[in-house]
């Protein structure tokens, strides 16, 4: 599904911050990408998600390599991601609903037929009152859940969240976390970026560990 | 095939839905409403400013297409007004009896063939033709003004007119025969000129539109790249987004079109009236017509605004979604 071969990627003329990076993600897996801050987690996470280019290397998404894709490939290859981001990203002028409906929306799906879905993913995810609010209202943790709402409501086949229970509790945490894995058994392939040794704890899934800008799998 | 299946697949319904104020787009059926919010809120593309720069624009484009227009129409009718007609010019110098020599050439005309009407003028006539620059004056009376005939030619069987100009010259002395072809050219070089006069300043108002608009887009995608950027992650292609940004520009090139026209409108109608007042009542309705024509639009004129609000909103259209496709690939 995911193929790095020996990438590298350093911002202009400064030093690598990612060396020689090379693991292969199989289909319906689930990781952990894991080290200290810093350690490059949300720039490989960017890689994966084809917004930043590497400096060497190969990346091989899908099956398809990266470096070859224009960017109408590439948009058809995000449709197929999900992703989280530590800053959530969520639009300003849009309610709850219509964010996490807004990759639904993209897919020029109508919506009549994912009126039910949304609304029911955000029950899931304790946004159930929330769902006319406008993510300014929101609390961080309410941004967090809205966010991972709309990573996952197209149901992708690779989810990518970046220290997806940072701002939350540790029941919605678990929750969150318990929403991951079922996904994961209904095929979709997961790497969580986060540092919360507590939260890995909870599940046997492989580590990726970055460290100086190296990647190693435990 | 690709650029059918793109205007087949393109979400005009949504489109035109979009065009409507919220609340007039609420009674449409589901099916034509737009879905969900506004991605790329309106507020964030289009000021005032810019709808009154487009509407000035379309303002500007209306006048000048509509007096082309009327310019051409008024044209068109002199010519063949002119064209129609034949004069026969007598000079009265060294003839003895002009009256008489009026009367031979008059017959000689109405024996040949294609020619309808034959209609001698009076001294007075030619007289009153000289008034507009000599003004009323006796001393008119002891000019040697020379006489006309007007001729009415049948343009379905027009007469052999050179043949008719050799004629009168080898039969009667001091006579020409003007055809008006020199007016009629003269006339069709006004009308040419006056349209590409038109089309010049079309041009320029066109580039003024082009201009505005790609820095309105520039602006609205820098102001909203945080939203495109959004739209990326959750797999949006630059079709889609330039969708988003150029259903804006439509509306805005539609509503600002339309104010642009409907002044123009007013200002075609309220022409005869203002060419009076500011005449000072010395400018006649009849003078007016004489140099404009009916100095009024007539339907297809009106139908020339309309098409000027349509080209107007393609413009718009066209030129956000190519300055929304560069700036995507400058990011990319």
């Amino acid at each position: 599904m995911i193929r790095f071969d020996s990438v590298g990627l350093r911002y202009g003329s400064g030093p690598e911050i990612l060396r020689d990076v090379t693991f292969h993600v199989l289909p319906g897996s689930f990781h952990f990408l894991t080290g200290p801050s810093g350690a490059g987690k949300t720039t490989l996470l960017r890689l994966l998600f084809m917004s930043l280019k590497p400096s060497r290397g190969l990346i091989f998404v899908f099956g398809e390599n990266v470096a070859e894709l224009s960017a109408s490939g590439r948009s058809a290859l995000r449709r197929r991601i999900g992703i989280v981001f530590q800053d959530f990203r969520l639009l300003d002028h849009l309610t709850t609903w219509e964010n996490v409906a807004l990759p639904l929306r993209v897919m020029g799906k109508r919506e009549a037929d994912y009126r039910e879905d949304v609304t029911d993913l955000l029950r899931w995810v304790g946004l159930g009152d929330r769902t006319d609010a406008y993510p300014e209202i929101l609390s961080g943790g309410e941004k967090q859940r809205a966010a991972i709402a709309r990573a996952v409501i197209a149901r992708p086949e690779l989810l990518l969240a970046d220290e997806p229970t940072g701002n939350v509790d540790p029941a919605i945490g678990n929750r969150l976390l318990r929403l991951f894995v079922e996904l994961n058994r209904l095929g979709t392939s997961v790497i969580i970026a986060t540092h919360d040794y507590a939260l890995m704890e909870q599940l046997d899934a492989p580590r990726l560990v970055l460290f100086d800008g190296q990647l190693e799998m435990r | 095939m690709t650029l059918l299946s793109d205007i087949r697949g393109y979400p005009w319904t949504s489109l035109l839905a979009g065009l409507l104020p919220a609340r007039l787009a609420g009674l449409l059926p589901e099916r034509y409403q737009t879905k969900g919010a506004q991605i790329v809120p309106s507020a964030s593309i289009a000021g005032n400013a810019l709808t009154v720069v487009i509407a000035i624009m379309s303002f500007l484009a209306c006048l000048t297409a509509g007096a082309v227009y009327m310019v051409n129409q008024s044209a068109k009718a002199w010519v063949n007004d002119i064209a129609s007609e034949i004069t026969v010019e007598l000079d009265p110098v060294n003839t003895a009896d002009i009256e008489k020599k009026m009367t031979l050439v008059a017959l000689f005309l109405a024996k040949q063939k294609g020619i309808t009407r034959v209609k001698p003028l009076t001294a007075e006539d030619s007289a009153k033709l000289l008034e507009p620059w000599l003004g009323q004056t006796s001393a008119l009376q002891a000019l040697p003004i020379p006489r006309l005939i007007a001729v009415e030619i049948d343009r379905s069987n027009p007469p052999d007119i050179p043949l008719i100009k050799t004629a009168l010259s080898q039969n009667f002395e001091g006579v020409t025969l003007d055809d008006h072809r020199r007016w009629q050219a003269e006339i069709r070089t006004l009308t040419r000129s006056a349209a590409l006069g038109g089309l010049a300043v079309l041009s320029l108002v066109a580039a003024a539109t082009i201009a505005v608009i790609v820095s309105a887009t520039r602006s609205a995608m820098a102001s909203n790249r945080e939203i495109i950027e959004v739209l990326h992650f959750v797999g949006a292609n630059e079709r889609f987004i330039s969708r988003e940004f150029e259903r804006h520009f439509l509306g805005l090139g539609v509503r600002a079109g339309a104010m642009g026209a409907l002044a123009a409108a007013i200002a075609f109608l309220l022409l005869p009236l203002m060419t009076h007042m500011l005449g000072g009542g010395v400018v006649t309705a009849a003078d007016t017509r004489r140099l404009i024509g009916s100095g009024e639009l007539d339907l297809a004129g009106y139908f020339l605004c309309v098409l000027v609000v349509i080209v107007v909103a393609c413009l718009c259209m066209i030129t956000s979604r190519l300055g929304v496709t560069r700036v995507l690939k400058s990011y990319a």
